[in-house]
């Protein structure tokens, strides 16, 4: 059956969807330091400082996926190892899961070879959508158990998969169809999975897109996720 | 002792706003959902609802629309706060606070902690 390829992301809504975002990171850290000010504490300064790197690395994300996308020319591919992508992106989430509650798990169990990637574009896509998904899961309602997110590479008929997963259905292929087309026409694209602009989800599909990946719901052990299939590097098979 | 029902879907800024409402002989029960919200207000009897618009699935409007169905909870005062501009509720006020009982509407990016608190002392009265 043959499929539609996806369309480009656009910029503009894009950048709109940053905009609202980034306002939510900046309220923690204005409220919090308020907060500190009153009770003269200054115990709550880490949270303050991962809440700001948080915002200032979907900046960063943002930039990149717009230029890679105008500028395809900067795609440099070369051969990438996933787990140590997915290591570094757990490294960079850390903080704000701690922030947010939320566990960190890494499954890279099993051997894969490297695969054909823009390491940096593939990293900003992965921690994007990370921190996108941190701040959603506790936004889903009482949890029963602790709330833990998984980083997890594992191998599928189409090629090597990298992802996210976590215990929500809400991320579905309808989900994530319908966002795209509410990104410009809604304040909560991703209505069933977050209560913001989720432009991290966003700015991870339209780096992608860049790097002619496409961003995709997966689903690995049980678990719900977005990931991205890469292709093996046949380049480095052959050594 | 008042109780505040606190409807905030961020985790958070969930945590900064408690911290800021506790004390002066407050409890605050915290729910992220619709859903969560009415079985806390069921449980915790609020005195007082603070409301985000934006909630994953149902709205902070049709948790009104419930909440308001229910006699016993038709005269507790409601504060929205929200990320939700307020230019985007104009049209809307009337029906805000005429028929779902919202008493103020506070703009979460330009909202301070003491506005918050100022605007809570006006619709709860302080224990002696």
């Amino acid at each position: 059956m043959a499929t539609a390829a996806p369309q480009p992301p656009n910029l503009s809504n894009l950048l709109l969807g940053v905009a609202e975002e980034l306002k939510l990171p900046l309220l923690q850290i204005a409220r919090q330091a308020e907060q500190l000010a009153l009770n003269e504490k200054a115990s709550g300064l880490k949270t303050i400082q991962s809440t700001a790197d948080s915002a200032l690395r979907l900046l960063d994300n943002y930039v990149l996926g717009v230029r890679l996308a105008l500028e395809p020319a900067q795609l440099s591919r070369e051969s990438v190892s996933v787990s140590s992508v997915l290591y570094d992106t757990g490294q960079q989430l850390d903080a704000l899961a701690r922030n947010y509650g939320v566990k960190l798990e890494m499954n890279v169990a099993g051997r894969f070879g490297p695969v054909l990637a823009h390491r940096q574009g593939l990293q900003a896509a992965l921690v994007s959508l990370g921190a996108a998904l941190i701040e959603a899961l506790p936004a889903q309602g009482p949890a029963q158990e602790q709330l833990t997110l998984q980083l997890a590479t594992h191998r599928s008929r189409y090629g090597i998969v990298a992802g996210l997963y976590a215990e929500t259905k809400q991320l579905s292929s309808d989900a994530l169809r319908r966002g795209r087309a509410l990104q410009l026409h809604s304040r909560q694209p991703l209505l069933n999975l977050t209560h913001t602009s989720g432009a991290g989800i966003f700015v991870a599909d339209t780096i992608l897109h860049a790097m002619q990946l496409n961003l995709r719901t997966s689903r690995h052990h049980r678990l719900y996720g977005l990931g991205t299939v890469l292709q093996p590097s046949r380049q480095i098979q052959l050594v | 002792m008042s109780s505040i029902l606190l409807i905030e879907p961020d985790y958070v800024l969930a945590q900064t706003y408690r911290q800021a409402l506790a004390g002066r002989g407050r409890r605050i029960n915290l729910a992220t959902t619709a859903q969560a919200a009415i079985l806390t207000a069921d449980r915790s009897k609020p005195d007082l609802v603070i409301l985000e618009i934006q909630l994953v699935e149902h709205s902070g409007i049709e948790f009104l629309y419930e909440f308001r169905s229910y006699p016993d909870w038709q005269n507790i005062p409601v504060i929205i706060h929200s990320h939700v501009p307020p230019a985007e509720f104009a049209d809307s006020w009337q029906l805000l606070h005429d028929e779902l009982g919202v008493h103020n509407y506070l703009y979460k990016p330009h909202a301070s902690l003491k506005q918050l608190n100022r605007a809570v002392l006006d619709l709860i009265l302080q224990p002696a």
